[in-house]
C-alpha cells in the first residue's frame, strides 16, 4: 500500500522529525518493510508491504498508530465535530448477523468541489479524484483511516434500506458496470426494488453519486470479514474496501468515519445534514487474552518484567491487568489478529524490537537420527553419474499428455494424474516417466550444438492408483552423440546402445534396463531407484578368500552366425568349463567384414583360469578343447 | 698435380663437399659413397685404373695424389655418415618423446544440478545439529497442505488459481510448499515424541504454484524446510540456529537479522535477512545497497499446528523456517533467469552445478 510520508507525519507530531530513510527503517522494524519510495506531489511516497493479518495497518492512521507505539509519541486526536444522530431519514433493517453495525446520514448538497490538497494526497497515492466530493472523500478517508464508507444518491433510493442476504439469482449492476448474479451466500445493501450494493465490496450502478446528484445517503458499517472476502473471490471483485472489510476493519471506526464524511461535505461541497442515526450495534468484544508470564519469557528467550510487557501492549492500545505471573489483555477494537497468548508475546517483543532476542542453540534433547537409506542411495547414485560425466537435470514433473504416453508404463493411465487446472495442456499430466522430458532436454542441447550430450535426472515418476498419483523415485539417463575425437588419443565414433547398458552395469543394476533409441543418436533408460543396489548394510563387506596363483588367459577366436545370441553361446561355454577355476568369459572383440564367410561374424573369446594351484598348460589346453566343443555345437567355427 | 688427372674428377673432386653436404640422410650418403670410392666404377677406381697404366716416372706424383683425394674423400663420408646417423637418433629420440603440453585424454566430467547441490549444501551444514532430512510426496492431501497448518479454510492460496488440483481426485493437489512434511512428520512422531526427545529435521523438496513461467516465476520450485520441537523453545534457539546455520553457509562474519512478518503457521513469525554475502555488506546490486538480503521466512510453531498433530501445545514448542532454493541460487549466483535452471544447458549445468 501507498503511505505518504507527510500524511502520515500528521497523524504523529514526533514522525515529522522522522526522514523517509529512517521512516522506512522504523517500518520494516515493525513488520512493514518498505518495497519502494517514489515522489510525487512534492513528497515521499512509501511502497509498503502489509501483512494479511493487518487490515488494521492499511492506512496512514493505521501505520501512524505502530509509528506511535514504538516511538512513544501520541497520535493527533481523531475528533471531528460531533454529529447530533436523529430519528432515522430513511428505515435501515438489519436482516443478517454479517452487519451488525450500520452508521449513516443523510445530506443534500450544495457547491463546491474537493479540495485542491485532497486532491494531490488521492494522486499522490495513484488513486484519481473524481471532483465528486462524496466519492473523493470517501476514498481519501479510507487511505487516511482505514475505514471504507460509501455514499448512496438519496433519491435513486427507493423506499427502506436493508442490508440482506441475496436471493439467489437477484442480479446487481456493480460501479464497474458489470452485471453481477447474485448468490444467497452475498450479502447485499438492497432497496426495496432490489440490491443496490455489494456489502463491504462495491456499491451498485443503479445508486451511483454523479454529477447530478443533490442528496447523498452515507454508509459506515461494519462487516463480517469471512462474508467479505468469500463475496470478493466469489465475483473476482477486489477492492480497497473488500480488501479492509475482509481483513477485519474496526467497528468503532464506523460512527466515526461517518462523522469525518459529513464534515468534510460540508466543507468541501457545503452540504446540509438532513439527518445522521445507527442501526444496530457494536459487535460484542472478543475474550481477553491471559499472557502467563512463563510463557513469555520462553518465547522471548529471557525473563521479561510483566510491567514492562503491559505497558508495550497499552501503547498498541490493549487494555491490561497485572496479576501475579500473568497479564490479562483486552486487544483494540481494530485487533482482530490478537486472539491467542503467543500473538500477545510476539506484539511485546516486536515494539521491543527483535535485535534484543538472544541468541542460543537449542538443546539436544534425544540422540540424532541417520539420513535415511533411500535418500542417500539417490545422493550416491547422482554422485556416481556425475563423476562418470553426466549432468543432472530438473525438469517440471508434469508434461504433456503426447510426451507422456510415449514412454509411460502401458498400464500407467495417465487419467488418474491430469490436473484440473493446469498452466496449459503442454503441463497437464503428472508424468509417468523421465524420458520424454530427458528428451526434449537432449533435443535442446543439440539445437545448442552440443556435440554430447550426457544427462540424468532423479525424480519422481507418479504412478495412478485409487488413492491418487503414487510417487516412484526414478532414475532417467539419456546419452548421445559423438564419444571422444576431442583428444589426439580418443578416436571419434557414435555413442551407442552397448554405453548405456555399460551405465547400467556400472550402477550395479540387477537386470539390464531396457534402453530406448530416442531419435537424433541419442539413447535413455529409465528404472526405479529402489532396483539400484541398496547401501551396504556393512561398513565394510565379509571377507571372501581369492587365489595367489597366477591366471591363465587364452582367446579363442570364432566364427559364428550373425543371428547368434551371445548370451547363449557365452553361457554354453562357461556350463562346459569347471566353475571352480573358469574366472571370466566374455567377448573382447566383434568383427564383421565381406572376407569372412557370408552370414558369419568373428568373435575373439577371452577365458580367464586361475585355481589355488599353478595351472598346467596342458589341462587349460583341455579345457578350451571344452569349450571349443560347447562353441561348435552351437554352430561355432574355428576361426582359421 | 691435377694436370695429371683426367679434368672430370679434378671436377667432381671440386664439387664434393658440396655434394656431401647436400646427403640429407644415409641413403643419399651411401650413393655419394659408392660414387666417389665404391669397388667399381667409382672415381676411386678409375684412378685406381689410371694409376695403373701410368708411366714409371709418373706413378708416385700421381699416386700421392690419388691417395690424397681419396682419404680426403673417405674421411668426408665418414665424418658425415656420424653427423647423419647422430640426427636420425636425435628424430628417432624426438619421435618417441612426449610433449606434455599436447590436450591430453581427460575423463568426461558431469555435473551435479546447481539447486540439489544447493540443497545438499544446507543438510551438511544442519547435521551437526543433529538434524535428519524429513520427505514427504509432491501429491499432497488438501489437510495436510493446508488445513494441518492453520491455513484458513477460505484463505486465497486454496483457489485454483494459485493451486493445481488433481481432475480425478478433488481432495488432492500438488503441494505449494514443503511445510505439509511438518504436518506428515509432526503426526508420525507424535505418540512417541517424549521418548524421542523431540524432533529436528530439514525437508527440501520441489513445490509447485500457479505461476505462469517468467524470469522470476515458475510453476515448480524447490524450499527447504526446517523444524525443531522440543521443551521450552522459544526465538532464541531459532535465532541462534539459523546464525549457526548461515555462517556456516556465508562465513563466520555472516550477520544475521529478524524482521517480524507474518505466516499463518507460526507465532511470533520473522523475516530473517543474512549480511549481503556478495558485498560484505557494503552495499551492492543484489543487496539494493541495503547490505541485507531476504534469505527465509520462519517462526515459533502455531499452537494450533502442535494440537492437529496430536502434540500438547503446553508441553511442546518450537520453529520452523522455509527457504526458496531458487532465490538463494539466483542471489548467490546472481543468474538473471530463473529459467536456466529449468531449462538444463549442458554449459549451464557445468559451469554452475559442478561436483563437490
Amino acid at each position: 500500500m501507498w503511505i505518504e510520508r507527510k500524511a502520515l507525519a500528521a497523524e504523529i507530531p514526533a514522525a515529522k522529525a522522522l526522514d523517509t530513510r529512517q521512516l522506512c527503517e522504523l517500518l520494516a522494524a515493525l513488520g512493514f518493510p518498505v518495497d519502494g519510495v517514489a515522489s510525487r506531489e512534492g513528497g515521499d511516497v512509501l511502497d509498503v508491504d502489509i501483512t494479511a493479518n493487518r487490515g488494521d495497518a492499511m492506512s496512514h492512521r493505521g501505520m501512524a498508530r505502530e509509528v506511535a507505539a514504538k516511538l512513544r509519541q501520541p497520535l493527533t486526536p481523531l475528533a471531528p465535530p460531533p454529529v447530533t444522530e436523529g430519528a432515522p431519514k430513511v428505515e435501515v433493517r438489519l436482516e443478517s448477523p454479517a452487519c451488525p453495525l450500520y452508521a449513516t446520514a443523510l445530506l443534500s448538497l450544495g457547491k463546491g468541489t474537493t479540495p485542491p490538497e485532497a486532491q494531490a494526497f488521492l494522486r499522490a497515492l495513484e488513486s484519481s479524484p473524481k471532483c465528486l466530493p462524496a466519492v473523493d472523500a470517501s476514498n481519501e478517508l479510507l487511505l487516511r483511516y482505514g475505514h471504507p464508507t460509501h455514499a448512496f444518491d438519496a433519491d435513486r433510493i427507493r423506499g427502506a434500506v436493508s442490508v440482506r442476504w441475496a436471493i439467489a439469482g437477484e442480479k446487481l449492476v456493480t460501479l464497474d458496470g458489470v452485471t453481477r448474479t447474485l448468490t444467497a451466500q452475498d450479502l447485499v445493501i438492497a432497496d426495496e426494488a432490489g440490491p443496490i450494493a455489494l456489502a463491504g465490496v462495491m456499491g451498485g450502478d443503479g445508486t451511483k453519486v454523479t454529477e447530478a446528484t443533490r442528496r447523498v445517503l452515507l454508509e459506515s458499517a461494519w462487516f463480517d470479514p469471512k462474508t467479505v472476502r468469500a463475496t470478493a473471490r466469489r465475483h473476482s471483485l477486489h477492492t480497497d474496501a473488500s480488501h479492509r472489510f475482509g481483513r477485519g476493519a474496526d467497528p468503532a471506526m464506523a460512527a466515526v468515519a461517518r462523522d469525518l464524511l459529513v464534515d468534510r461535505l460540508q466543507a468541501w461541497a457545503g452540504a446540509t445534514l438532513e439527518g445522521a442515526w445507527t442501526a444496530g450495534s457494536l459487535p460484542a468484544p472478543v475474550a481477553p487474552v491471559r499472557l502467563p508470564e512463563a510463557l513469555l519469557a520462553c518465547v522471548a528467550g529471557e525473563p521479561l518484567p510483566l510491567a514492562e510487557a503491559a505497558e508495550t501492549l497499552r501503547r498498541l492500545g490493549c487494555t491490561v491487568d497485572v496479576h501475579p505471573s500473568l497479564l490479562v489483555i483486552q486487544p483494540p477494537t481494530w485487533r482482530h489478529d490478537l486472539t491467542i497468548p503467543a500473538d500477545m508475546a510476539e506484539e511485546v517483543l516486536r515494539l521491543r524490537g527483535y535485535e534484543h532476542i538472544p541468541s542460543v542453540l537449542p538443546p539436544l534433547e534425544g540422540p540424532p537420527v541417520p539420513l535415511a537409506a533411500d535418500y542417500l542411495q539417490r545422493q550416491a547414485v547422482a554422485r556416481r553419474l556425475a563423476h562418470l560425466g553426466f549432468h543432472q537435470t530438473v525438469t517440471y514433473g508434469f508434461i504433456s499428455p503426447e510426451a507422456d504416453v510415449a514412454y509411460a508404463a502401458a498400464g500407467n493411465a495417465p487419467e488418474g494424474r491430469t490436473l484440473v487446472n493446469p498452466l496449459g495442456q503442454e503441463y497437464s499430466v503428472m508424468r509417468g516417466t523421465l524420458l520424454s522430458s530427458l528428451k526434449a532436454v537432449a533435443e535442446q542441447n543439440l539445437r545448442q550444438a552440443t556435440r554430447e550430450i550426457r544427462l540424468f535426472e532423479v525424480a519422481p515418476i507418479y504412478v495412478s492408483s485409487s488413492q491418487g498419483p503414487m510417487e516412484r523415485f526414478t532414475l532417467g539417463l539419456v546419452w548421445g552423440g559423438t564419444l571422444g575425437g576431442e583428444d589426439y588419443l580418443s578416436p571419434a565414433r557414435p555413442v551407442r546402445e552397448a554405453d548405456l547398458s555399460g551405465i547400467a552395469r556400472d550402477l550395479g543394476l540387477a537386470s539390464a534396463p531396457q534402453v530406448r533409441s530416442l531419435g537424433e543418436g541419442l539413447f535413455g533408460f529409465e528404472t526405479p531407484v529402489s532396483e539400484l543396489p541398496p547401501a551396504g548394510a556393512r561398513i565394510i563387506p565379509a571377507f571372501r578368500p581369492f587365489s595367489r596363483f597366477p591366471a591363465v588367459e587364452r582367446d579363442l577366436s570364432l566364427l559364428v552366425d550373425l543371428g547368434q545370441s551371445y548370451e547363449t553361446l557365452a553361457s554354453a561355454m562357461r556350463d562346459a568349463l569347471p566353475a571352480d577355476v573358469l574366472q571370466d568369459l566374455r567377448c573382447v572383440d566383434v568383427f564383421r567384414h565381406k572376407s569372412l564367410p557370408e552370414g558369419r561374424q568373428a568373435w575373439l573369446m577371452r577365458v580367464r583360469f586361475q585355481a589355488d594351484r599353478t595351472l598346467v598348460g596342458t589341462e587349460v589346453d583341455g579345457w578350451m578343447a571344452t569349450a571349443l566343443a560347447a562353441a561348435e555345437s552351437l554352430g561355432a567355427k574355428l576361426r582359421a | 698435380m691435377d694436370h695429371l688427372l683426367p679434368p672430370e674428377i679434378v671436377e667432381a673432386g671440386r664439387a664434393f663437399p658440396q655434394a656431401l653436404a647436400a646427403c640429407g640422410d644415409l641413403d643419399a650418403l651411401l650413393r655419394l659413397k659408392g660414387a666417389y670410392v665404391g669397388r667399381e666404377g667409382s672415381h676411386a677406381a678409375r684412378l685406381m685404373d689410371l694409376l695403373k697404366a701410368a708411366p714409371k716416372e709418373q706413378k708416385r706424383d700421381l699416386g700421392a695424389a690419388i691417395n690424397g683425394l681419396k682419404q680426403q674423400w673417405e674421411e668426408g663420408l665418414k665424418a658425415r655418415q656420424t653427423e647423419l646417423e647422430a640426427a636420425k637418433k636425435n628424430l628417432n629420440a624426438l619421435a618417441s618423446n612426449w610433449d606434455p603440453s599436447l590436450p591430453p585424454p581427460v575423463p568426461a566430467r558431469g555435473a551435479l544440478h546447481p539447486l540439489n547441490r544447493l540443497m545438499d549444501r544446507l543438510v551438511e551444514v544442519f547435521r551437526p545439529l543433529g538434524f535428519h532430512v524429513e520427505e514427504g510426496p509432491e501429491v499432497e492431501t488438501e489437510a495436510h497442505n493446508f488445513d494441518g497448518l492453520n491455513i484458513p479454510e477460505d484463505h486465497p492460496a486454496k483457489a485454483s488459481s494459485d493451486t493445481f488440483y488433481l481432475a480425478a481426485h478433488p481432495e488432492l493437489l500438488l503441494r505449494t510448499h514443503t511445510s505439509p512434511v511438518q504436518v506428515r512428520t509432526l503426526l508420525r512422531v507424535a505418540p512417541e515424541l517424549a521418548k524421542r526427545g523431540g524432533i529436528r529435521f530439514l525437508a527440501p523438496g520441489r513445490v509447485y504454484r500457479k505461476d505462469e513461467i517468467d524470469p522470476t516465476h515458475s510453476p515448480m520450485f524447490h524450499q527447504v524446510e526446517g523444524m525443531l520441537v522440543g521443551h521450552d523453545i522459544g526465538m532464541q534457539h531459532l535465532k541462534g540456529t539459523l546464525e549457526y546455520a548461515l555462517r556456516a553457509l556465508f562465513g563466520p562474519h555472516t550477520e544475521i537479522r529478524l524482521r517480524p512478518s507474518y505466516f499463518p503457521f507460526v507465532e511470533p513469525g520473522c523475516e530473517v535477512d543474512v549480511s549481503c554475502p556478495l558485498c560484505d555488506a557494503k552495499g551492492c546490486r543484489v543487496c539494493k545497497g541495503s547490505g541485507w538480503v531476504e534469505i527465509l521466512g520462519a517462526g515459533l510453531l502455531h499452537p494450533n499446528v502442535l494440537t492437529y498433530a496430536g502434540i500438547d501445545p503446553g508441553e511442546w514448542s518450537g520453529w520452523a523456517f522455509g527457504m526458496g532454493v531458487e532465490r538463494m541460487a539466483m542471489m548467490l549466483s546472481q543468474t538473471p533467469d530463473l529459467r536456466l535452471f529449468f531449462e538444463n544447458d549442458q554449459r549451464f549445468l557445468k559451469a554452475m552445478g559442478g561436483l563437490d
